[in-house]
């Protein structure tokens, strides 16, 4: 496999109180490095970031055309809270590595679920080695949903396969009560699922299989 | 990653809300005990504030401070000094502080007529 830019927006927010703020609004138990998922009341997404530490700082990576609307979401929850965000997105490019990734100069790489996400300076450009059609089918082999297909501000994150970003034991944030009223009854809608083709309604297409989120059985 | 030399780089504008002047009342049961809480001492003041976070987004943060770095208005209320940081203002003008006296989920509650919906404890709202 290879190496895919992804159309990524870099938050850097600063201030002692940038990680339980973060926290604090989102589904994800967030004590450091990790992926997370804003929600708004209705338990619905507003994007899925990655959180990195950057020294005293952290840094939020999530999708290019959620930004705008997550940015609302955050600037209007800074009250008397020591948290400064700074949009850090032109200074830096964001990718998407299947295979393990060697932190060089310049650059900050953790390890997700979606595989290795390196946020690379602008002075230390790399070059994509897959097509979109080729991420969309490691995609599609590993069932991992992704911002503008499966993960969208219409479903939840039970919906599109980010059941394992939801904290079971954390404390309250914007839609917690729905998700976990969802997660104690059992009864979560729709799910993520992977099917051989033709698929009405995929929401990733792949030469042979797609994914899709259909009403899950017993549902 | 480069972070534009972090503090160095350029914030994102927020564009504060508007201070209010607040006003608050504080029921009798509330009073009663907050005389219990601060005894004769009148040193210290009852913080009110708002953070991010909660089922409905934003909670209610209460303590009891002798100064704090949080730039707010004092109102003097039933013989306390209240603090209301500036920033928190537009959601706190017109609340009434009370205090419920029950054995689960009892103590200081906040009667605000600004949220729109609060979550079943009453800690947070929007």
């Amino acid at each position: 496999m290879g190496l895919f830019q992804l159309d990524s927006y870099v938050l850097l927010l600063s201030g002692n109180d940038c990680l339980t703020f973060v926290d604090g609004l989102s589904t994800n138990k967030v004590t450091g490095t990790c992926t997370t998922v804003f929600t708004d009341q209705n338990a619905r997404i507003i994007d899925m970031v990655d959180v990195i530490t950057v020294g005293q700082n952290i840094a939020l990576v999530g999708h290019a055309g959620y930004k705008d609307i997550l940015l609302s979401h955050l600037i209007s929850k800074i009250l008397q809270q020591d948290v400064t965000l700074r949009d850090i997105t032109p200074n830096n490019k964001v990718y998407l590595s299947t295979e393990q990734w060697t932190e060089r100069e310049g650059m900050t790489v953790v390890q997700t679920f979606r595989g290795w996400l390196i946020v690379a300076s602008h002075a230390f450009p790399l070059e994509s080695t897959m097509t979109l059609e080729e991420f969309n089918d490691y995609r599609i082999e590993n069932m991992i949903p992704h911002q503008g297909y499966e993960i969208t501000p219409n479903v939840h994150p039970f919906n599109c396969g980010l059941e394992h970003l939801v904290h079971e034991a954390k404390g309250c944030y914007i839609g917690q009560e729905i998700l976990t009223r969802m997660r104690s009854r059992g009864r979560q809608g729709k799910e993520l699922v992977r099917l051989p083709n033709p698929v009405v309604g995929a929401t990733t297409i792949g030469a042979n299989h797609s994914l899709a989120i259909v009403r899950k059985k017993g549902d | 990653m480069d972070c534009g030399t972090c503090d160095s780089g350029p914030a994102i504008v927020i564009n504060a809300p508007q201070v209010v002047q607040v006003e608050l009342t504080m029921t009798q049961k509330a009073t009663e005990m907050l005389e219990d809480a601060f005894g004769d001492d009148r040193s210290h003041a009852l913080l009110v504030g708002v953070l991010s976070g909660g089922c409905s987004g934003y909670m209610y943060d209460l303590q009891i401070v002798e100064n704090t770095d949080i730039d707010c208005q004092e109102i003097e209320i039933n013989g306390f000094r209240v603090l209301v940081p500036n920033a928190s203002s537009h959601l706190l003008n017109g609340i009434e502080i009370d205090y419920v006296d029950r054995l689960m989920g009892g103590g200081f509650k906040i009667n605000n007529p600004n949220a729109s919906s609060s979550c079943g404890c009453g800690e947070s709202f929007s």
